[in-house]
């Protein structure tokens, strides 16, 4: 026979602990919840998506005709390029992010926003692939190796284009500098001339700039008028010997 | 962020030319080099032949292009045997704007490949012209996109600076290039006559 009056006052204290357990971790989970919405995410707006999206959202009326698939498959393809590099960085964080948390050098609240935005991307890929299979079977399969392609040939002929408009300055620098080299090159001729014609003035002409006497003398070590470069290379061979 | 929300942006259609614009006054500089990249992939969308105008996966690749890349580069190398190195300049430039026209969806790799070697080729063609500046930006882009056995481009450069009397800057360049190409005959020559140079300025 069980007391069951004798039980009550166990089973009550049982119900007790746990209601306050359950009531404390719900509002421990409600805090967190909402600390963690409150953080900064961890990528800028997404303006391809907003850009899809509206694109998705404009009402065709007598001005304004319906927008075209076409505009919206390729503003689509453009949210997937976006997509692409916020997936690299995201790879491309995570490890070295996970050890500074380990080490303690970054707060719990990074770890948070960086996770928020790897659970983030994946919705947002599974939508695009969703929205491009929408357009047409089995997009969904190629969308990203497309994007993929995008964002690196995007990179390529950014670079290219930083590089080959290098072309013109380097261009004036030469142009500029190789005036310079010939100027020098005729004042050295003159001199030249100036030093056989009448020998004795020559020994106070170096003393106006030392750096061209340098010069002069290698020229005429060398035997003659010569350009620069040659001389450069007389210089050479002497070095190697 | 759900998603079901989003910021809308102001932008209106051109009915005529279907082309995106931005509507607000003030239109910020990000959303509009959006829309000129957006414009711009519309059009190539378009003018592919892509059946349905989704773009088709990378590989398999239109030979047409390649075909017409390859033909120009040759073209290029006649011309340079030849001696007419302005024709050869022409040829790879026009393969270079080619290659770089390529829808954006195809294989970078191939790009990288095809570009690389007219870079090469042309930067060889300027050198030929005693065009050293030009030589040595064409040279230094076929590094970049292939920074091993790229051995040519990598003397090119440095070869062309040597040139334009920017000696520190040639050996800096040659001293990276023996690091990704290990011992290579010219470029250990290339070294050595930048070295050469270096005693001959100092004395």
């Amino acid at each position: 026979m069980v007391h069951w009056l004798a039980l009550a006052l166990p089973f009550a204290y049982l119900g007790v602990l746990v209601g306050i357990m359950a009531s404390f971790s719900r509002l421990y989970r409600q805090n967190k919840a909402r600390k963690a919405a409150s953080l900064a995410p961890w990528f800028g707006p997404h303006l391809q998506r907003d850009l899809y999206l509206s694109l998705l959202h404009i009402e065709p009326d007598e001005k304004t005709p319906r927008v075209p698939e076409s505009i919206l498959k390729a503003a689509l393809l453009r949210r997937a390029t976006e997509d692409i590099h916020r997936i690299i960085s995201i790879r491309n964080t995570k490890s070295a992010l996970a050890a500074l948390l380990q080490r303690g050098s970054v707060g719990d609240d990074l770890w948070q926003r960086f996770q928020r935005a790897e659970k983030e991307i994946e919705e947002e890929l599974r939508d695009v692939v969703n929205e491009a299979n929408a357009f047409s079977p089995n997009w969904g399969a190629t969308i990203f190796q497309s994007a993929n392609e995008m964002a690196s040939n995007q990179m390529i002929r950014k670079r290219m284009d930083e590089l080959q408009a290098q072309k013109d300055s380097e261009r004036q620098w030469w142009d500029h500098r190789k005036a310079s080299i010939e100027s020098d090159f005729m004042n050295e001729l003159d001199r030249d001339a100036a030093t056989a014609n009448s020998a004795p003035p020559a020994k106070t002409a170096p003393a106006t700039s030392t750096r061209v006497s340098d010069d002069d003398t290698v020229l005429v070590e060398a035997g003659g008028p010569a350009d620069k470069g040659q001389s450069g290379k007389n210089k050479k061979k002497k070095g190697k010997n | 962020m759900d998603l079901e929300t989003f910021n809308p942006v102001p932008i209106t259609l051109d009915p005529t030319t279907k082309a995106l614009s931005s509507t607000s006054p003030t239109p910020d500089t990000k959303l509009l080099t959006e829309l000129t990249t957006l414009n711009a992939l519309h059009k190539s969308l378009l003018a592919s032949d892509a059946p349905n105008s989704v773009p088709p996966p990378p590989v398999p690749v239109n030979p047409r292009r390649s075909a017409q890349i390859q033909k120009l580069r040759e073209s290029g190398n006649t011309a340079f045997r030849k001696n007419s190195h302005s024709e050869a300049i022409k040829m790879y430039s026009l393969g270079i704007t080619m290659a770089l026209g390529r829808p954006l969806w195809e294989p970078s790799g191939l790009v990288r490949e095809e570009l690389c070697q007219l870079y090469a080729n042309r930067a060889q063609a300027y050198m030929a012209l005693r065009s050293w500046p030009e030589g040595a930006v064409d040279a230094r882009c076929s590094v970049e996109l292939k920074k091993v056995q790229n051995a040519k481009a990598w003397w090119r450069r440095g070869k062309c600076l040597l040139e334009m009397g920017r000696v520190g800057e040639a050996r800096e360049w040659v001293g990276e290039a023996l690091e990704f190409e290990g011992v290579e005959q010219d470029l250990v020559a290339l070294m050595e006559e930048i070295e050469g140079k270096e005693k001959g300025g100092r004395k």
